[in-house]
Formats: structure tokens, sequence, C-alpha cells
């Protein structure tokens, strides 16, 4: 018998909690906490426990499969190679580089996203790749870099616990990070003062020292009030002000108008908190801002973040430990995605595409004969758009399942439908990969090696513990493949470790990260320039990456629909413990798929009795794109007129209702507010 | 003590006395549980933290009951073995016991009144008179009502992770209560109260060996350990039992366990 144990990082949230692999004869058995690792400590949630289950599902993809007359036959790698590679190359031919996009995936590794970026820039010569941070923190990644200079959470998660005050808003983190969560209960164990600002009840709201409940989508509107109690009553901190920022008066002009008064009649929120809550986060020493997307899935998504990084400046909580603007990334690897260019906008290392420089360095770098376009890239709701319109003819798609995550499913269905070619990769004929014509076998996190990024900077390593399943291959070595198979050079890796080596010496925040350090030191915090750089713990100390932080004036907008008379519930979606994403892996776990079978849409009691449904009795909920039907869960988790749908169940997936408006800037779709009508359909 | 435990490892594959030995090494810097055969290199050798070295050997002895193994064993470990053995987990005669004393640190951390195993060739200073005082005091002094109260604060914090159960080497049911929707509904947070956490307790009485690794995997931060303690000393007190002896099994054992 042979045994042993495989350290590496959860494939689900962004905590990045490491933990082992038991390996028995070559199978994966069990998981197993790693007690000296300093993000988990030795505990998980039922995700990280249940992690290895879906790896194994019946239904794993084992070689790839080609279309033919609308059904999937089996096919070789080599057959699916040659055609992928033709049609690529016929589009280009004659609808050109930019009738192509690329979708890459927040759940693999920096290196797949990295490979992903440079094909679409290299290979196929576009800047159209994107990923679900779109989704989720588009607007975090645009509203810091131009409040901060850059689009990350500042601090680190165990700062968390020794923060003197949390100030938590649109995270449901018990759940969502609950290892982040944990570190809550921790800190206010220490003595922090707690303040939660969300319309929902959840877990934390017990703890909370403070709970205000805001209307979805008025979150400016309370933050400018904070600030404008804040300036008030004399506690902003004047010397962080005039030392470290830029453009304060016009942010004290604009917040003259937000008094308590009109905040209450604006958010709902009763003037007396929230001048208690204000006062409460500006009088701690450190102070911190955790928040998730609740703030960032609005049409005002950057204008909500900006708001956050505002709030931190006037009471001088930024650059210290335990303070700060702290976006928790959902997925285990989004931060990385991110940071390694999988966006329309930038390269690696968040170096600009419009800047000729950047291009240049990467033209060369990478061998091209041809150069990258000096236009910035479609984002995933565009090239949805752009699909539809029959713009867009062909997309290729790493390890993603937008005909679930994406708003207005019946558009996205459409506008995949009216492709010329679709490729997507994939563990499993996911909802997105059935409308493919091509679909690749990739392989899960045990099966492979390479890097996760977590949502505090942290590079971690994600180490192969057993061998791919079926005929199915690492995501890397299929980008490295199909590149070579269209005649392209530079794709000649032969480890994930080489690719990281090129990632380093390309984008300077990685610069000094390598998988000997990462083995040595279990990980690094970027960012990390050299080799002799031990990783950074908290950013903007002493000074702001752009130089001076720099305040934003914003007015409070409403969302983009409203309840009225027709809709009169305000549906607002999310996630849940038990199950990730679009279910894809939790939902071939027995064990979390036990715990919640089928999606549900939380309706409050007074509002269910006017309408008289009962708990658990099926209804249809529609809005203006589409209708589903759902059990109701009668609860007071959720106030008057609001209703919460989580998103992962495609039997009454919420996003067949949600609205895809976007945010003018971060192209975010507000997946958090849209109006909705409830009806019995008496089952 | 490092050193006498490889010699002891040593001694016991290269006389194939046993084919396998579960123990603990050091791999990028951490600690993880191994396993040992012949010929491998031991200096990677660690005897901390703790890990429910058990549960694995009750995992290699159900893959092959035949194969013979050692295992570093605490006195908990060991406890852990004895009452696997009484439920026809595992078969002492298969297994051999490296014996380890912990020391007073640890056994005060734990609240271990017996934290050696009783092995004759112990390896470590046998702690026999320790003196663990009354950690409860203060929740003892507490009323009936406040105790309920501390209770629900703190299981309200419960991230239903199933990791108290999951570590647990006294937990191997093949079917747990814990989710079984007779007792408690399913899919919420924090689980109906106070049946899940009392399911456990009742369920680990006469069982729990005191190890510790419930309370130390819990994310939410909840003196599992609390309980434990008051329910091992109930069971001495109402059935003079005590976990881990060697003559009589659980008053309150019920076959249809698992
Ligand atoms: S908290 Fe996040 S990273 Fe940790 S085990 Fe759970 S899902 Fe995995
Ligand atoms: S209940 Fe806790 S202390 Fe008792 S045996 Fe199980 S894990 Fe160890
Ligand atoms: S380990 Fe803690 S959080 Fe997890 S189920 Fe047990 S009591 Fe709850």
């Amino acid at each position: 018998m042979e045994y042993e144990t495989v350290l590496t990082t959860c494939p689900y949230c962004g905590c990045g909690c490491k933990y082992y692999i038991e390996v028995i004869d070559g199978v994966a058995k069990d998981v197993l906490p790693c007690k000296e690792d300093p993000i988990s400590q030795g505990k998980l949630c039922i995700k990280g426990w249940n992690a290895v289950d879906f790896v194994y599902s019946g239904d794993r993809l084992k070689t790839p499969l080609i279309k033919e007359n609308g059904k999937f036959r089996e096919a070789s790698w080599d057959e699916a190679y040659g055609l992928i590679a033709s049609k690529f190359k016929d589009i280009k031919g004659t609808h050109g580089a930019n009738a192509l996009g690329l979708l890459s995936s927040a759940k693999t590794t920096n290196e797949e996203n990295y490979l992903m970026q440079k094909f679409a820039r290299s290979v196929i010569v576009t800047n159209n790749v994107d990923h679900c941070a779109r989704l989720c923190h588009a607007s975090t990644v645009a509203g810091l870099a131009a409040a901060f200079g850059s689009g990350a959470m500042t601090n680190s998660t165990p700062e968390v616990e020794e923060a003197d005050c949390i100030l938590i808003t649109g995270s449901n983190t018990t759940e969502q990070h609950p290892l982040i969560g944990s570190r809550i209960f921790k800190a206010k164990e220490n003595g922090a003062k707690i303040i939660l600002i969300d319309p929902r009840a959840i877990q934390l709201s017990k703890f909370a020292d403070l709970h205000l409940r805001q209307r979805p989508g008025t979150d400016v509107a309370w933050i400018n009030g904070f600030i404008h109690v804040i300036i008030e009553e004399g506690l902003a901190d004047e010397e962080f002000i005039t030392t470290r920022t830029e453009n304060f008066e016009e942010l004290k002009e604009l917040v003259k108008d937000y008094t308590p008064e009109r905040v209450e009649e604006i958010t709902g929120i009763p003037k007396e908190d929230l001048v208690k809550a204000a006062r409460m986060y500006a009088g701690a020493d450190s102070a911190s801002i955790i928040y998730s997307m609740g703030i960032t899935q609005h049409t005002t998504g950057v204008d909500n973040v900006k708001s956050c990084a505002n709030l931190s400046m006037v009471t001088g909580n930024l650059g210290k430990p335990s303070t700060g603007v702290n976006p928790l990334r959902g997925q285990n690897n989004v931060q990385g995605a991110c940071d390694l260019g999988a966006l329309p906008n930038v390269f690696p290392g968040y170096q600009a595409v419009v800047n000729p420089d950047f291009r240049e360095k990467f033209e060369k770098a990478w061998g091209m004969a041809e150069k990258i376009p000096d236009n910035i890239g479609l984002t995933v709701v565009e090239m949805m758009n752009e699909a539809h319109k029959g713009n867009l003819k062909c997309i290729y798609i790493m390890g993603e399942n937008p005909m679930i995550s994406d708003p207005d499913i019946t558009h996205v269905k459409e506008a995949l439908e009216n492709l010329d070619f679709l490729v997507v990769q994939d563990l499993f004929v996911t909802e997105t990969a059935a409308l493919a014509d091509v679909v690749l076998p990739g392989t899960s996190f045990l099966e492979k090696d390479g890097t996760f990024t977590a949502t505090d900077r942290r590079v971690q390593r994600v180490r192969k513990a057993i061998e791919p399943i079926g005929d199915s291959r690492p995501d890397w070595k299929i980008i490295c493949e199909l590149a070579q198979r269209m005649g392209s050079k530079g794709f000649e890796f032969k480890s994930p470790k080489e690719i990281q080596d090129e990632i380093a010496s390309l984008t300077p925040i990685y610069g000094g990260i390598t998988y000997d350090r990462l083995d040595e030191l279990g990980y690094l915090q970027w960012p990390c320039p050299n080799a002799e750089h031990a990783g950074t713990v908290f950013l903007h100390k002493d000074k702001c990456s752009r130089g001076p932080g720099h305040f934003f004036a914003v007015e409070y907008k409403p969302p983009a629909e409203l309840p009225d008379e027709k809709y009169p519930f305000t549906l607002t979606t999310g996630r849940i413990l038990f199950h990730f994403h679009t279910g894809t892996m939790t939902r071939r776990s027995e064990k979390l798929n036990k715990e919640v079978p089928t999606g549900y849409v939380e309706i409050n009691p007074q509002d269910a009795e006017e309408l008289g449904i009962k708990d658990g009795e099926k209804v249809k909920v529609s809005t203006r794109r589409g209708t589903i039907d759902i059990p109701a869960y009668v609860t007071r988790k959720v106030p008057l007129k609001t209703v919460f749908i989580p998103f992962h169940f495609n039997e009454c997936a919420a996003n067949m209702l949600t609205n895809p408006a976007l945010d003018p800037i971060a192209k975010i779709p507000e997946f958090k507010v849209c109006a909705c009508k409830i009806e019995t359909i008496g089952e | 003590m490092e050193d006498e435990v490889r010699k002891r490892i040593a001694e016991m594959l290269d006389s194939g006395e046993v084919t396998a030995v579960i123990a603990l090494k050091d791999v990028l810097g951490m600690t993880t549980p191994c396993v040992f055969k012949k010929g491998d290199d031991l200096s990677s050798l660690r005897l901390s933290p703790h890990y429910p070295l058990a549960t694995l050997a009750m995992k290699m002895h159900k893959m092959d009951p035949e194969y013979k193994i050692a295992i570093l064993c605490r006195g908990c470990d060991e406890r852990a073995l004895l009452e696997m053995a009484k439920r026809n987990q595992i078969d002492m005669d298969k297994l051999s016991i490296i014996g380890i004393a912990c020391d007073e640190e640890t056994a005060k951390d734990c609240n271990c009144s017996v934290p050696y195993p009783s092995c004759e060739d112990l390896i470590g200073e046998k702690l026999e008179e320790l003196e663990l005082g009354d950690a409860f005091e203060d929740y003892k002094r507490m009323s009936t009502a406040e105790k309920l109260e501390f209770w629900k604060k703190q299981f309200e914090k419960c991230n239903k992770c199933y990791g108290c159960r999951n570590i647990c080497q006294m937990c191997f049911c093949k079917d747990c209560e814990l989710e079984n929707e007779l007792w408690l509904k399913k899919g919420r947070l924090p689980p109906d109260f106070p049946v899940y956490h009392l399911i456990r307790a009742f369920h680990l009485a006469g069982k729990c060996v005191g190890c510790g690794e419930c309370e130390s995997a819990c994310p939410a931060g909840i003196p599992l350990m609390t309980i434990n303690r008051l329910l091992r000393d109930d069971m001495k007190e109402l059935f003079d039992y005590v976990v881990g002896n060697t003559e009589e099994v659980n008053p309150l054992y019920t076959k249809e366990e698992f």
C-alpha cells in the first residue's frame, strides 16, 4: 500500500486554504486539513472538506468531443486540434482576429491564465480575452486602481483578527469566505466592533454591534452619509488627508448634501444608526472595510468601490496593519486570472495594452511578427452582445459556464448559438459545453501543477496528486499543444514551473516568485518584484501605489431597474455556503448536494402571507427578461418587498431573471438589483 | 525523543515485524502524516503537532486486514485504537504500537489526565500525577439559563463544516445521524440549535478519547473540548466508565451505531 499526502490549495473560494490530499495507491481518498497552513490553521469549510468528490464524478469528460449533426461523438486529440486550428485560421482569415474571443478561467491556474491571454494576443492576435472577474470584481479592479493605484485587497487575511473595527458590507463572509468569517469571530472575541451593512439578515447579523439594512443599490448614499458625519463631527484624519491624498475638497463639498436625514430617505437606514456607525468606524484605531459582490455588482459598482476608498482615506485607515479596503475575491484564482492579464485591457501585471511600450515589450518577448492591436478588447458581456449581433464569430471558453453565470441567460444562449464556432474546455459537459462544436477535456486541480493567487495577493502552489482522469489533459498543456498546432512559437513549455519563470520575467509584481521560493516559504504576496523580496503584507504603506490617494466625489445614482407596479419586488442574487458558482463542481459532490439539492427564493413572511405563499411551495418569479418556477423559502432573512435567489441552480437559474445593465466603466452587470414579481402556481 | 523513535521504527521495519509505520514527517517545512517503509530516510520524522493517525491505521486496515502496521501513538491515539477495536473497526493483533508520552504543557493544553499510552516500552517520561485542576470553574458557576445562553452564542457561530466529525478518530459510523433529516433540516446555517451539536456530543459520550482534534478543526472557535470534558466526567460519575479501558465496553454502546 502506498500512502502519501500532497499539500495543495483549495479550488473553491478566494481564502486560499491549503490542505493535504491523502492519496493511497494513486487514488485521492480524502482531504486532511494542514495545521501549519497560515490561512486555514487546520480548519476548513464544508466545500474544502469535500473537494475530492467531484474529481471522480462518473460523467467526467475522458476524451475530446466533436459535434456532428447536433450530437457529440468522441474524437482523438489530434482530430480535435486539427479541426480547431483550421476553424480558428479560417475565421481569422475571413473576418479578422477581432471576430474571435476567448474566455479564460478563474478556476484554473495562474500559468494557464497567462497562456490563455498569450494565446489570444500572440496566436489569434486580439485583445478579446476576459473571464468571470468581469462579473464579480471588475469594479474593484477599476475603482481601487483609480483611487490607490492598485486594484487588489489592500491588507491580508490574518490581519482581520487584529482589527479594532470591521465594517462588512455586501459580503456574507461566513458563507462565502468561511475562513475569513472565522477571523471576524476571533476579532470580535478580541474586542473588535463589528458593523454590518447588508439588506439581508445573515449569520454575522447576530454578532454585529450594529446591523444597518440599506435598500439594495443605495451604497454610495450611506457611504457619503458616513463621510458627512465624520467631517461634521471632526473625526476626519486631517493629517492623513493633507499628506497622503488629493482632491479632498471636492468630496467635502459633495457630501454636505448627504445629511443623515437625506440618507435615511434614500437608503432606509435610520439616521441615528448611521451616525452611531460612522462614529464607531471613525473612532477605531484600526478599522478595516471588508466588502464583496454586494458592493461591486451594480451599475454603480465602480462608484461604490471608490466610495469605500474615500471612507478609508478620510479616516486614515490605509497603509497600516488591519485597516484598508478589502474586497474578498470569490473564486480561488480570480485574483490570479486578473494579475496574469486575462483581461481585455491589460497584459500580465496590469500593464495597459493601450501603452505602446508594453505592447512592444510583449511582442518582442513573444517573438511576434504581427502587432498586438492597440485597442481594448471585448469584455464578457460585450462578447455575448457582439455574438448576438453576428459580429463575433467564434469563442474559445476555458472552464467557464456563462449559461449559468451570466446575466439574462436567454440572451446568452441565443448569442452562443449564433456563433460559427464554439470551443469549450471543461471537466464536464456543462450547460455551456452542450452548445459547443468541440469540447476538450481539461483536468481538475488534483491532476496538475501550478499556482493560485488567493484574495490577499497570496500566491500558493497547486500540486498534482493524481494522474489525469481518462484521456483528459492539464489545461496548460492543451493551450500549448493547440498553439503549436497553429504553428506558433513560444509555447514549448515542459512544465508549469517553466511558465512561471516566463511570467516572472515579464510581470514586475510577480518578478520574484519562483516555485523554489514557494516551496520554501509556502506563499508569497505580490508585489514581489525580485528574488530577494519577501513579498508585501499590506499595500500603500507611506505612499499609495499611484502616489497620492485620490478622492472621487461621487453622487448617488439609483439602480438601473427599480420596482414598479408591474414588478413590485426587488430581486437580489448571490451564493450560499454549500455550493459554488454554477454548481459544476459542488453539485457533483454528494454531501454538498444533499445539503441543498436545488434553488429557492427567500421571501419575507409578511409578503408570503399577502401573496398566500407557504414555505416550500413552488412559485413563479418573473422579470422583464424571463420567468422561473422555484420553491419559496419563507424567512425573515430578507426584508419586506425584497427577495433573494442563489444563482447556482440551472433548473431555476437566477440569471434567467437578472438585468444585464452594465456599469459604464467596469462593464459589470447589475446582478444585485432588479425588479421582479412573484405569483403562485398552486404547486 | 525523536532519535529513540527513529531507532524503534528502523528496528521494526528491518526485522520485518511490520511492513509499514504510520508516523509524522516534515515535508516542505510542515508536519504531515506519513507511512515509513523499510529503507526510507527517517531523518524527516516529526512527533508534533498531533494528527489523527489512528484513523489512517483504520483506513489501511480496512483496505488490507493482513497488512502489518506499527503506529506512532500518544495516550489518546491508543485509547482511540482500543475503542475502535471494541467496535470491530481494527484488529489490535495486527497492530504494533510505538508509544510516546506527552509533556506537561501538551497534556495541560489538552486537559488530559492520561497523557501516555499503556505500552511497556514507552518512549518519554510518563506523567502520572498530573494535576489538571478544574478548568471549567467559571463555566460551572453559571446558572442553567446562563449556560444555555453561552452555548447558544457559541453554536450560532457554527459553519456546519462537519469538520469536528470528519477529523474525529472516533467518528466512523457509516450513516451519520448529523445528516439524518429526522433530527434537523439540511442546508441551514447555523445548523438547528441545539440538536446538531448535541447529537455529536452524546454520541461521543464514553467514546471520546480527548485528542482535541475536533476543537482544533473548528473554524468557528467553539470550545468543543469543554463539552467533551464535562461528558467524560459524567461518564465516570454516572457509569464509572473510563474511555480506553480494555475490560468493558461503553454502557451507552448500541450495536446499530455503525
Ligand atoms: S474557506 Fe474557501 S479556501 Fe477554505 S476550504 Fe472553504 S472554500 Fe476552500
Ligand atoms: S470528540 Fe474530539 S476530542 Fe473526542 S475523540 Fe473526537 S476529535 Fe478527539
Ligand atoms: S467543526 Fe465547528 S463549525 Fe464545523 S461543524 Fe463542528 S462545531 Fe460547527
